[in-house]
């Protein structure tokens, strides 16, 4: 039986990587799927949350929490065509709308 | 299949390095397509963990929905846009942003001791362990059970959340007449 612990270890880590990607990546489709990788960070943590408890309730809200990441991705995507058209790039140094 | 199951420890740390290995590449690849296949794999080998958690329908959906349909419609996109793999010149560590990859860090491990001295004991669990649930059916009956009994409310607002989400995309992705024309 593999301790709780290590698996909070594990999305933690998956988790920073999403973010470092969010932070340092300059693509918006990237930055789309660093988002993923944390969702998926916090699944990881549910579902191991989940069978320590000895409940399924973690389960169903990863299924949720899929429900939504699918619906995130095809609108985020949706915006990256609808900006690629409107501004022919897709790098978040020349989207600076609401920079200011 | 035996020889694995005798080995649950050391299959854990095999794809937990795996999972690692790949979300660092996911991250630090500079072509789209080469991170998408990764991402891919990162879902691949997170679905080989929740199946050793005894999550079976929750790997499934995760294989179903995540590699198969979500990461489809990333590298559909990526196809549709011809990117070019990046320069990888715009990546600067300034000081905020390594300070809230700190931030974050101090985060997981404030929150991860604070769960360990206050998680419930584990001689008390809850009354659907491994075997409880291989007795009520398996583990996909259970999770239905419960989903369409206490969850589905929830589960109702999930699909006009789908519905929602598809009006939203055809709205935002269809081609806008006036800003072509101009």
């Amino acid at each position: 039986m593999i301790p709780v612990e290590n698996y909070f270890v594990l999305s933690s880590l998956v988790f920073l990587c999403g973010l470092a990607g969010v932070m340092f990546r300059r693509n918006l489709i990237m930055v789309l799927m660093s988002i993923e990788l944390m969702l998926n960070a916090v699944n990881i943590i549910f579902v191991a949350a989940s069978r320590h408890l000895a409940q399924v309730d973690g389960q169903i809200m990863v299924l949720f929490v899929i429900t939504v990441a699918a619906c995130e991705a095809a609108v985020g995507l949706a915006m990256v065509i609808a900006l690629f058209r409107r501004y022919g790039t897709v790098n978040t140094e020349f989207l600076r709308l609401l920079r200011g | 299949m035996e020889a694995l199951y005798f080995v649950p420890e050391m299959l854990f740390y095999v794809i937990s390095g795996l999972i690692l290995l790949s979300s660092i590449m996911v991250v630090a690849a500079r072509n789209p397509v080469t991170s998408a296949i990764f991402l891919v794999v990162d879902l691949f080998f997170v679905a080989a963990l929740y199946a050793q958690l005894d999550a079976h329908f929750t790997a499934a959906i995760q294989v179903l929905v995540y590699a198969g349909a979500i990461v489809v419609l990333f590298v559909f996109v990526i196809m549709i846009l011809n990117l070019k793999p990046d320069a990888l010149r715009g990546i600067r560590f300034s000081l905020g942003e390594a300070l809230v990859l700190l931030i974050t860090l101090a985060g997981f491990v404030i929150v991860g001791s604070e769960l360990a001295r206050t998680a419930p004991d584990l001689t008390t669990p809850g009354n659907l362990g491994s075997a409880a649930i291989e007795m009520a059916g398996g583990n996909t009956y259970v999770v239905a059970m419960r989903m369409f009994t206490a969850f589905l409310w929830p589960f109702e607002m999930a699909s006009v959340l789908i519905l929602l989400a598809i009006v939203a995309c055809v709205m935002i992705a269809k081609k806008d007449k006036r800003v072509t024309k101009s």
